[in-house]
């Protein structure tokens, strides 16, 4: 074993893992708020990026722009879509709607190609070479992915620690009996969180897109690894979130630089099976009586 | 006054008229009784979406027109029935739709399965239900599967292929060639003949199998630079090889990269910044550019340079209609114990259905030979002689530098 490629497997980890946190943050929060995995998150990311590659290509917005036009409209068609064809199910339960919205997932992906076709597309930026510092590799644009990625997390930090709405946003997902009592309305909340966390999936495939291609197979490819991330970091902790996704982005790139890369999503899930296995609510998730 | 009974009795004088009405038009017109002969029934499993569809749709196209072409002149005398289906580039949404093929629209044979993956996942339905496979797959173990004469393939086997990337990149000088892959059925092939090529020009290899639903993949560049490598040949399909020259760039890499022509295509032109691509070769099997059949179908798709996938399923469908002109039937056993009696030995060279037909039923022996080549096959069905074309993108645009 090889150590003088740790530092650059341990950078690209890190990398990957940041911009993974921001989609992974989203879907746990949904989870935290409403009680279901919401498996539009893939198809949110998809139209993040292509909502911030029109904005960039055809509106000649500036990247930063790009990415605040793919959180809002992700924010927007996700909460929609999801009161049109998840919400009014809720009564059949969290299991219901979680297929409901795998299929609004697959239905969404599919009017992107009918829309779009299949054709790559690429956001209207120079591509610049890497810089080395002390023999590791950094893209400049991974530099500027992983800012926005910290800012992001931040900024939600920010938000549910000091103001009123994220105390009603805790509040709804410590006791939602309870919140009702003390005047919180539930379906803002829910209306709230959906939105930005469909936003924050919509600026992750923004994010994503920069820096690889526009497909319709943008989220596709992010889906089981924000999954992995959010059940590591444990289910509904949006710091969880965090901790899980740097994790799954480290332990990819550390099983592509010692392993083989054909293995990075068994290993994710072996690394999973045995964190559940000692610790069922994750690594920071809060323990179900 | 009779009743009803006896009024809508058959005599024997009324019978007699309808044997004789019955025989007559039996006699008179044959057109009727042809018009009921057993409808040709074939699908088409392409790949609409996903990563092959780019070439999915216009593969369709082909093939539905030329069966238009061919039920409006009426000259096969049966309906042809054309069924086409998504394989998404996915082995098991395709499982899913050839089984729809071949039980729900009980087809003859299915056409143009394009991904090795695809057809390996299919083939197995196809042998066992005896309707017979065309693709355009070129994993060498697709072939050598115990599929009893059900498949034919068009597409060059990657033994061929790999040997031809191996010595293009000796050709361009490399001594240290890296294969850069994602898991596929001819990862392996592919690679042994890559590596034979090179060893026997004195160079080295080595290579990596990468997950391609990754999204970044540094990791396997900073892999794939620990080699040293002077040329980076690359297997995969247009997504991923898309991530793969992006982080190339970003590494500084200055050596020869060589991929698929089916993923350093337009498409990825269209998604990179053109220095990214600029330099980077192609290969990919040749359609008979020049020859009547590949102009006929060019006018037929109205695309000026149909792709050789296009090229491939227009001589399937071609092939399968000039087949079962010659054969009499239309099931898959048929097509298998025929087709090589229309598509080589010798006789009038037909280039499309329309020929074929008319010099089969003219009694005439015939040797098909298409838009993508001579289409003669050996006896596991793959293709024997097949010309490459080498391309390298050059200020944006894809340039042919020849064909070999």
């Amino acid at each position: 074993m090889s150590f003088d490629i740790l530092p650059q497997a341990l950078v690209n980890g890190l990398m990957a893992g940041t911009v993974l946190a921001v989609p992974a943050i989203g879907f746990t929060a949904i989870f935290a708020i409403r009680g279901y995995p919401n498996f539009m998150i893939g198809a949110m990311a998809t139209i993040g990026a292509y909502a911030g590659w029109m904005a960039n290509s055809s509106a000649g917005f500036s990247l930063w722009a790009a990415v605040a036009v793919a959180f809002v409209a992700a924010a927007l068609i996700g909460l929609v879509t999801e009161k049109v064809a998840v919400r009014p199910l809720e009564a059949s339960g969290a299991l219901t709607m979680a297929i409901a919205s795998l299929a609004m997932s697959i239905v969404l992906e599919n009017a992107i190609r009918f829309f779009f076709s299949n054709n790559l597309r690429g956001f209207d930026t120079p591509l610049e070479r890497d810089v080395v510092m002390m023999g590791i590799r950094f893209g400049p644009q991974q530099l500027r992915n992983l800012l926005i990625a910290l800012g992001i997390m931040v900024a939600i930090w920010a938000i549910l620690k000091f103001t009123r709405f994220g105390r009603a946003m805790r509040a709804s997902a410590d006791n939602p009996d309870l919140a009702r009592l003390k005047g919180v309305e539930p379906v803002r909340i829910a209306d709230i969180t959906i939105a930005m966390a469909m936003g924050l999936c919509g600026l992750g495939g923004a994010l994503l897109a920069i820096d690889s291609s526009v497909d319709p197979m943008v989220g596709t490819r992010l889906l089981l690894s924000i999954f992995a991330a959010a059940v590591l970091g444990g289910l509904g902790s949006i710091p969880g979130a965090v901790v899980g996704a740097l994790s799954i982005g480290i332990i990819e790139e550390m099983t592509v630089a010692y392993l083989a890369p054909a293995y990075r999503l068994a290993i994710s899930f072996i690394v999973i099976i045995l964190v559940l296995t000692f610790r069922p609510q994750g690594i920071l998730g809060a323990k179900v009586r | 006054m009779r009743s009803f009974l006896d009024r809508n009795s058959i005599n024997r004088r009324s019978l007699i008229k309808g044997i004789g009405a019955a025989a007559t038009l039996t006699l008179a017109a044959p057109a009727i009784l042809r018009a009921q002969e057993a409808p040709l029934r074939l699908g088409t499993l392409t790949p609409l979406t996903g990563a092959g569809g780019p070439y999915g749709p216009t593969m369709v196209d082909a093939v539905r027109k030329v069966v238009d072409n061919i039920n409006g002149s009426g000259i096969l005398k049966r309906e042809i029935i054309l069924v086409s289906e998504d394989s998404q580039t996915n082995p098991e949404a395709a499982v899913r739709a050839a089984r729809k093929l071949i039980d729900v629209d009980q087809v003859s044979a299915i056409i143009g399965t394009w991904a090795s993956a695809v057809t390996t996942a299919v083939a197995p339905m196809c042998w066992e239900s005896k309707t017979m496979l065309f693709t355009v797959s070129g994993a060498d173990s697709i072939t050598q599967l115990p599929h009893d004469g059900y498949i034919i393939r068009t597409q060059p086997n990657t033994t061929l292929q790999g040997l031809k990337f191996g010595a293009f990149a000796i050709e361009l000088g490399g001594k240290r060639v890296f294969f850069l892959t994602p898991q596929t059925p001819f990862a392996d092939s592919q690679f042994v003949t890559i590596t034979s090529s090179v060893e026997e020009a004195g160079g080295v290899t080595e290579r990596l199998i990468y997950d391609d639903k990754k999204p970044s993949l540094r990791s396997e560049v900073d892999q794939a630079l620990r080699f040293n490598p002077d040329v980076i040949i690359l297997g995969g399909y247009t997504p991923d090889t898309t991530i793969l020259m992006r982080d190339l760039y970003r590494s500084g890499f200055e050596g020869h990269l060589i991929g698929f022509g089916y993923s350093i295509n337009q498409d990825l032109l269209n998604g990179l910044p053109a220095d990214v691509v600029e330099g980077a070769y192609t290969l990919s099997p040749s359609p008979a550019e020049g020859s009547k059949a590949y102009d006929e179908l060019a006018e037929l798709v109205g695309v000026a340079a149909p792709d050789t996938y296009t090229c491939q399923v227009y001589d399937h469908i071609n092939m399968i209609l000039t087949t079962v002109a010659k054969a009499g039937g239309v099931s898959g056993t048929e097509i298998r114990d025929t087709i090589r009696s229309i598509s080589q030995g010798g006789g009038t060279v037909v280039e499309n259905a329309t020929a074929g037909i008319e010099a089969v039923q003219a009694g005439e022996k015939v040797d098909y030979s298409g838009a993508s080549g001579p289409c003669d096959f050996n006896d596991i069905g793959d293709i024997v002689d097949a010309n490459f074309r080498y391309e390298q993108v050059v200020d944006g645009k894809i340039t042919l530098l020849k064909i070999a």
